[in-house]
């Protein structure tokens, strides 16, 4: 998590975008050979799991270096009665730079707020009053909304089915990778398509 | 007048090349892709240590591959329609626990996303009863010859 973290600040200048992907979830350079991007829901056991421990890693050997650029996807289950809150107040965030924060406290805390419903006051903890008003402005913003949304039907067309699942793109081909993954074989798969 | 038997021997085959080509499709479902998804595929399901996903991941489509064009063509009929049976019986028992104990895994059958679902355990329940059909055939024919 500490390295996950570094490794975010270390990013922030590099933050940039394709030609969809919002420049507040999206880590690393846009020209690396790998795009992933990882749908996910805050509220999903295993997305916790990959973002606490396989992203740190894919940060680590791959974004950093600059061989993969990394997006992040909403992709929340109609099962899980919080996660499209989450899933708004992330994206809310990102529109401030504050996407990997929030994204952290929301997996971090998740049991505790996936069973009381206290969303927000979970994304507060790591927000300024003044970002907090901003974000639980933005949060009800049509463009928020309708960006989570678009998420969600982007993972849709890609016959995504659970979560979390990551996109591999590299060139023309596209490598749907669902469910916990082994970070071994990933960097298997990684180091393969970059061969 | 066709006999009983003709039309018979006419379904065997027809079923024969139907289930070898599933097998084919299988493994071109996994040929065609990183041998590390399929792999990934495999250690979802938590039965498997890390060297031996590697092993089955690498191997298990060019087998799927081999049986099935042995199917289709008809070649060595009771060992291949009995190794089909049993893998079919591996991959059924296997996908069974998974969906009892809970598990939202992609059962791995025809390449990705294809999640383990009651309709998946029925397509391959229905496609083990076709290849167990298909041993009997085999072996039963050579009893007959014998």
């Amino acid at each position: 998590m500490k390295l996950f973290a570094l490794a975010l600040t270390v990013l922030l200048p590099c933050l940039a975008a394709s030609s969809d992907a919002d420049p507040g979830k999206a880590l690393g350079s846009p020209s690396a050979p790998i795009q992933i991007e990882v749908f996910s829901d805050f509220e999903c056991p295993a997305c916790k799991g990959l973002h606490e421990q396989i992203l740190p890693l894919v940060m680590r050997d791959y974004v950093i270096p600059g061989k993969v650029f990394l997006v992040s996807r909403e992709f929340p289950l109609q099962m899980h009665p919080y996660s499209r809150e989450a899933a708004c107040y992330a994206t809310a965030a990102a529109r401030l730079g504050k996407y990997p924060q929030v994204a952290d406290t929301l997996f971090l805390n998740q049991v505790a707020w996936g069973a009381n419903g206290k969303v927000w006051d979970t994304v507060a903890k790591v927000l300024t009053p003044a970002e907090a008003s901003k974000v639980q402005l933005l949060a009800k913003d049509p463009a928020v909304l309708s960006e989570v949304q678009r998420d969600v039907d982007a993972g849709k067309a890609a016959a995504i089915n659970q979560t979390p699942t990551m996109i591999v793109t590299h060139g023309a081909s596209r490598f749907p990778v669902a469910g916990a993954v082994n970070y071994n074989l990933l960097r298997s798969l990684l180091d393969g398509l970059l061969k | 007048m066709v006999s009983l038997s003709r039309v018979f021997r006419a379904l065997v085959l027809a079923l024969r090349v139907a289930l070898g080509a599933v097998f084919v499709y299988a493994a071109w479902t996994k040929l065609r892709q990183p041998w590390q998804l399929f792999a990934m595929s495999i250690d979802a399901y938590k039965v498997l240590p890390y060297w031996a996903v590697l092993a089955v991941a690498r191997t298990l489509p060019w087998a799927e591959l081999a049986i099935g064009l042995l199917l289709m063509a008809g070649r060595w009929l009771r060992i291949t329609s009995t190794a089909a049976s049993l893998l079919m019986m591996l991959f059924l028992a296997l996908m069974t626990k998974a969906y009892a104990d809970g598990m939202h895994i992609d059962c791995g059958c025809f390449g990705l996303g294809d999640p383990i679902s009651a309709r998946t355990l029925a397509r391959d329940g229905s496609l083990l009863a076709g290849y167990l059909f298909l041993t009997w055939t085999s072996l039963s024919g050579r009893r007959k010859a014998a």
